[in-house]
């Protein structure tokens, strides 16, 4: 019976053994994967927080103000400019397809304006 | 001898079958040593077997407790504290952490010192050589050589390949939008520690003690989330610098709340600084004049003496006061600057600021009933905010007549200006004193705060009485098209050697947006502008904060959400009507 019982806890011992070798091995690699994420996540997080640092420098008010000055013709809004939905007039009616005409005038119509520098209205002259 | 145990062995069994039955499991059915020991190793089989058994039960409850993977060492790097970002309400970035090496020496394993001074300062040519090798050649096992260098320059010294010296990546505190936020961010020293504004306000909330416990080295902070609005602030201080210049003038400030909350959406105290270069902050000029100074706040102080007396159900705003001569007391002699020697309706003494008039209004209360209403308004006391800097307002010692007569048009009681607007804020927001905050509040959080100062038939009327003053009285050159504001000027003397001089003034506009349903209150101060010929040299508040203050909101309205609006009906019918006053 004893003899039974020996064989047993030896071979469980081995097993055990094996089993705990490779749980070792296995939590060990992954230990050293994750100093290696972290180590990356913090790398990260360092470069996206001076890159956000960077981005609300450059988008700071004042840079974009004088930027604005100095390249666009834009002038803050007045009150005056702004109007509500109810006072839009209503969208005109689609050219009848079988028009070719009418079509053409709808497309050059619907093209999208460029949105460059702009004329300055009272000298003429691009700015 | 041997007999006898076995003689009794079978008299007990024959008296106890199950006894027998365990002793002949334990011993076998022939007693002997060799059954005996076996037992006995059984026996302490199973005796390891049970302590083996609770060490791995343990083990068990210790690997499967939460957490305790998660145990985190400080890191070697970061040495210096980490804090949390700062932004403003709408997630723009106000001050942030970003990581640079610092250079480190550690003078026992430096083979050569003249070598590494004379490599160390050719690379970083700011060094100086004499401290570095003062420095270098000590006894101590670690010295800061230079904080915060550049990366390129890290890569060049770690090239040079010298023993015994090194680089720890520290947090740096840097702050994208300059000298736009200032003063009510503050600013941190080389160790990253709060020492002004809301940085520091940030280390009383336990950061500080983390930095102590050495725990906020590299751990994510949440960020914290202030009131200010970043366009609005830049607006007000683009439009006050411009004031500031072309009325030459010595400082401007300049505020945004929203009436309903108490927050700040904006703050500006000209001259400011840059927070990334705090050495600026300890000029005496560069205080924040709106929360550490106080003023004598002039005629914007007539809006709480006329609420007071509109509350007090002794006036309404039909009746009239006596401001047909100047008022004497003793040698002291209280006149109109815009002077009308007859008797004047409520609404004609705020339009004209009549400093009679409000005067008599203070006075027919008494002196107790307006002492006691200031304090109800928080005028009196310490205002505490975020910010650490703040000012005790200069009351007199002795409150008469005399004090309670100037007192009632704003002179001789000093308070802060962010003070004043917090009672101004309560007389037309419908009676609701709410202490201002540097922190995003919702409409929830300012009601549990908020305390019942004035009825808000009482607000109502005084709304009435500011947008009368911009149609018809000393602000009328602040009516800007669209935006129906309302508000009240204040020019205030102030006092040079004990006395009130004529030509240092100092200048503030109140305005309220938009009068009928107030939302924002702004204010605009000028200290000691200049007359111009295009103001046929008036140096008044009407001739340049009210224009300073259109200005401001011509600016911000849209930026504010408020929708501009035309053709509305007189005042009258639109503020007093609705709200039943």
């Amino acid at each position: 019976m004893y003899r039974l019982l020996n064989l047993g806890v030896i071979a469980g011992l081995v097993l055990a053994a094996a089993y705990v070798y490779d749980i070792k091995y296995q939590s060990t690699l992954r230990a050293e994967r994750v100093a290696k994420l972290r180590q990356d996540l913090r790398r990260e997080r360092d470069a996206i927080a001076s890159l956000r640092a960077e981005w609300a420098r450059l988008s700071e008010p004042r840079r974009i103000q004088a930027l604005s000055e100095r390249h666009l013709s834009l002038a803050p809004v007045r009150a005056t400019q702004f109007d509500d939905f109810d006072s839009l007039p209503q969208r005109p009616m689609p050219a009848a397809p079988d028009d070719p005409i009418a079509a053409t005038v709808e497309r050059a119509a619907d093209a999208p304006d460029s949105t460059g520098s702009v004329n300055s209205p009272a000298t003429g002259e691009r700015q | 001898m041997s007999g006898g145990p076995v003689k009794a062995e079978a008299q007990a069994a024959a008296v106890q079958p199950r006894r027998n039955l365990i002793d002949a499991w334990l011993y076998g059915r022939n007693i002997d040593r060799g059954a005996k020991s076996r037992a006995r190793v059984g026996l302490i089989i199973l005796a390891f077997v049970m302590i083996y058994g609770v060490i791995a039960g343990r083990l068990v409850m210790l690997a499967n407790e939460p957490g305790a993977h998660n145990a985190r060492r400080p890191s070697a790097d970061a040495v210096s504290t980490a804090r949390p970002e700062v932004l403003d309400r709408r997630g723009d970035m106000l001050a942030a952490d970003i990581k640079a090496p610092s250079l480190f020496g550690e003078p026992r394993n430096i083979i050569d010192v003249d070598e590494a001074v004379e490599l160390l300062t050719a690379e970083l040519p700011d060094l100086d050589a004499a401290e570095l090798r003062d420095r270098l050649s000590s006894r101590k096992g670690f010295v800061w050589l230079k904080r915060e260098i550049t990366p390129p320059q890290q890569d060049a010294i770690h090239r040079l390949g010298l023993p015994g010296i090194g680089f720890l990546v520290e947090n740096k505190r840097v702050y994208p939008n300059g000298p736009e936020v200032s003063h009510l961010i503050g600013h941190v020293n080389i160790d990253n520690k709060g020492i002004a504004g809301i940085e520091k306000w940030v280390d009383g909330q336990g950061l500080a003690a983390l930095h102590m416990a050495g725990l906020a080295t590299d751990r994510q902070l949440k960020p914290i989330e202030l009131s200010l609005d970043l366009r609005v602030q830049h607006a007000l201080r683009d439009e006050l610098i411009r004031a500031k210049e072309k009325f030459q003038a010595i400082a401007a400030a300049g505020l945004v709340t929203d009436v309903n909350t108490g927050e700040v959406v904006a703050m500006v105290s000209l001259p400011d600084y840059d927070p990334n270069d705090p050495r600026q902050a300890l000029e005496a000029n560069r205080i924040n004049r709106l929360t550490t100074g106080v003023y004598e706040m002039g005629s914007t102080f007539k809006a709480l003496t006329l609420a007071m007396a509109l509350d007090s159900g002794k006036f309404s705003l039909n009746s009239t006061v006596d401001a047909r001569q100047p008022l004497q007391f003793g040698r002291f002699v209280i006149h109109d600057y815009h002077a009308q020697n007859r008797r004047l309706t409520l609404p004609e003494v705020f339009t004209y600021s009549s400093n009679i008039g409000t005067a008599h209004l203070a006075l027919a209360l008494g002196v107790d009933y307006h002492r006691r209403f200031l304090k109800k308004m928080g005028q009196l006391d310490r205002l505490h905010t975020e910010l650490p800097e703040s000012a005790e307002p200069l009351v007199p010692q002795h409150w008469g007549e005399i004090n309670t007569a100037t007192i009632a048009f704003g002179h001789g009681l000093s308070v802060a200006p962010l003070q004043a607007m917090m009672g101004v804020g309560a007389v037309v927001n419908g009676g609701l004193l709410i202490p201002p905050t540097f922190l995003k509040r919702t409409p929830a959080e300012a009601a549990a705060l908020a305390k019942r100062v004035i009825k808000p038939e009482t607000s109502a009327e005084m709304r009435y009485l500011m947008r009368l003053n911009v149609e018809k009285g000393t602000a009328t050159r602040a009516n800007v098209t669209g935006y129906y504001i309302g508000g009240k000027t204040g020019t205030s003397e102030k006092v040079v050697n004990g006395r009130y001089d004529k030509h240092k003034v100092l200048n503030s506009f109140t305005a309220i947006l938009p009068a009928d349903k107030p939302h924002y209150l702004l204010l605009v101060m000028l200290d000691e502008p200049k007359g111009l010929p295009e103001t046929h040299g008036f140096d008044t508040s009407g001739w340049n904060a009210v224009p300073t203050g259109a200005a401001v909101i011509s600016r911000i309205a849209p930026l504010l959400d408020i929708a501009p609006r035309f053709d509305l009906p007189p005042p009258d019918k639109l503020i007093l009507a609705r709200d039943g006053g």
